[in-house]
């Protein structure tokens, strides 16, 4: 099953210029646990989806919202010549692949 | 009697604390407040207003620049709203982060608004500004100290960067906006600000409960994008000490458990905790439950009071000016071999140009259709039909600039690669000149948190009539 199939919201966004942080977020328990348990969606799977270490990303449960946070660190500091996505709010694409 | 006196008579008595109604009149000052929800908020009779009206998020070319993100007139517009409703029901407005990143040339822009809407309106009152500028001496001090921390993936900061920043602002916290009202002051506006200082300074001055008052600031800020479907309307929190209730201003905005909740998460690496200079807002024990479909309440808050003032600070440096290229491709055969086309049109260029720019340049190619947004790590299993390529040049001067830009695009226009059956040119360009002047770039050059052991130094008052 895709996580795009379950998931309500997949979000990016940063969260200061240092730092990206994507959301995940379900309409129910069942989707949120379904995806909680996921292998897809521990750190070391996203790291390799985005070209980073594992220890440069970390995945949070926020149960309050059935929703996962996944902070990680920006490539490069917001604006910064180069940059692609000075918001961080398109870098969502790699997770609309993943199969749960 | 002052605007804080008479809210500290009207709301407490003894141990009591009567409910307290901050209105977030918007979350990003001067991109146009809707009207019919500030009017049902300043009917409701809020005890103050606040605004927040910057953010880090538009990247660092405004502290930089001094320049606001947002237009002249939508700002005066918002401004002269904002101060009319607050001065019509005499209740303090507070605005935090002015101008767009709350550096001087920022604040003061801001005020000379503030100060021409007073005149044209005729509105009187006591203004008090606060800045929001690190000395640079206080900062080396604290990188000598090592009391400097690196706030995620950036340099440590050095002397050198700190000398080298256009700007450099700290985040205020409660404490600034406070001595503010202390003062007498019935409009603050401030520089760089924690956008929950705005609105938990006067519930904190008030004696409320600080996990409430703090996490009511913490989702109040954005005015309704905590509700679903979310908006920019204004929106009412009540604080009724150990709880809150959210209220937005527009009925068809519903502030549910799930919305309000989800909104911890939106721009915050901690869903479960949030730093300010005086301390932690924890929301790991928060409750939320609705009232009724438009409202929900949220309780359990918990503030931990930090041991070590900090403070979080920005700078912004120039790195050079900037060039861009704009042009599409519609070529099969030149979109697959567009990598190596541009690595080579660059190596041409740099042998062109040598000698005949000032100094050293930067190129940035993108192609979008492949990896402009995102930086993929596996290429798309089909190729696009047609790609746009954007070239970033930042040189040491606008002359340079232009120079590798123009000189760029037209090898990239005529380089020939194999295969190639497109020979009229690889380009298409939109318009021309398709090499656009971009202006002055700028890079974060800090993004760090330092400890301070008074808070009141950093951020100076001043006070005057209008």
């Amino acid at each position: 099953m895709k996580l795009m199939d379950i998931a309500r919201v997949i979000r990016s966004k940063n969260a200061g210029p240092t730092t990206l942080t994507l959301d995940l977020m379900f309409n129910d328990e069942t989707g949120y646990v379904q995806a909680q348990g996921s292998p897809a969606l521990q750190s070391g799977a996203i790291a390799l989806l985005y070209g980073l270490e594992p220890r440069q990303v970390e995945v949070i449960p926020y149960p309050p919202a059935c929703a996962i946070k996944i902070v990680m660190d920006r490539k490069v500091v917001a604006g910064t010549p180069g940059d692609r996505d000075v918001y961080g709010a398109q870098q969502h694409g790699p997770l609309l692949e993943i199969e749960l | 009697m002052s605007a804080l006196e008479r809210l500290r008579a009207e709301l407490t008595g003894g141990e009591m604390r009567k409910p307290l109604r901050a209105l977030a009149a918007s979350g990003q000052l001067g991109y146009g407040i809707p009207d019919a929800a500030l009017a049902a908020g300043l009917k409701r009779e809020p005890h103050f207003i606040g605004c927040d009206m910057g953010s880090v998020d538009p990247g660092p070319y405004y502290l930089g620049s001094g320049q606001l993100a947002t237009s002249d007139a939508i700002t005066r517009a918002d401004l002269t709203k904002v101060l009319r409703g607050a001065r019509s029901i005499n209740v303090p407005l507070l605005l935090g982060t002015a101008g767009t990143a709350g550096a001087k040339p920022h604040l003061d822009t801001t005020l000379q608004m503030v100060r021409d809407i007073a005149r044209a309106e005729g509105l009187h009152f006591r203004l008090a500004s606060i800045r929001a500028d690190m000395p640079r001496d206080v900062l080396k001090a604290a990188v000598r100290a090592k009391r400097v921390r690196a706030l995620g993936a950036i340099a440590p900061l050095s002397e050198v960067e700190i000398d080298g920043a256009a700007h450099i602002v700290g985040q205020m916290g409660i404490e600034a906006f406070q001595r503010a009202l202390e003062a007498g002051a019935d409009v603050v506006i401030a520089g760089r600000a924690c956008d929950t200082a705005v609105f938990a300074a006067i519930p904190a001055a008030l004696g409320y409960p600080l996990g409430p008052a703090m996490h009511m600031a913490k989702i109040i800020e954005c005015s309704s994008i905590c509700t679903t479907p979310g908006g920019r309307d204004a929106l009412l929190g009540t604080l009724e000490g150990d709880s809150f209730t959210v209220d937005s201003m527009n009925p068809v905005r519903h502030a549910t458990p799930m919305s309000v909740a989800a909104h911890s998460l939106y721009e915050q690496g901690d869903p479960y905790r949030v730093h300010e200079p005086e301390g932690t807002l924890h929301t790991d024990s928060a409750n939320y439950e609705a009232v009724d479909e438009h409202r929900c309440r949220i309780s359990g808050a918990r503030w931990e009071p930090a041991r070590q003032f900090t403070v979080k600070i920005e700078g912004s440096t120039r790195v050079g000016e900037r060039a861009v290229l704009l042009a599409g491709c519609g070529d099969p055969r030149a979109i697959a071999a567009m990598p190596e086309i541009l690595t080579n049109v660059e190596k041409t260029v740099r042998e062109l140009v040598a000698g005949l720019v000032s100094g050293p340049f930067k190129i940035f190619p993108k192609v979008y259709g492949i990896d402009g947004v995102t930086h993929w790590p596996t290429a798309a299993p089909t190729p696009p039909r047609e790609v746009f390529v954007m070239v970033e040049v930042i040189a040491a001067t606008m002359a340079d600039a232009k120079s590798v830009a123009t000189v760029f695009k037209q090898y990239l226009l005529h380089n020939g690669f194999p295969g190639r059956i497109s020979t009229g040119g690889n380009l298409a360009f939109p318009f021309t000149p398709p090499e656009v002047l971009a202006g002055t770039a700028y890079r974060f050059s800090a993004y760090h948190v330092f400890e301070v052991d008074a808070l009141a130094p950093l951020f100076p008052l001043q006070i005057e009539e209008l």
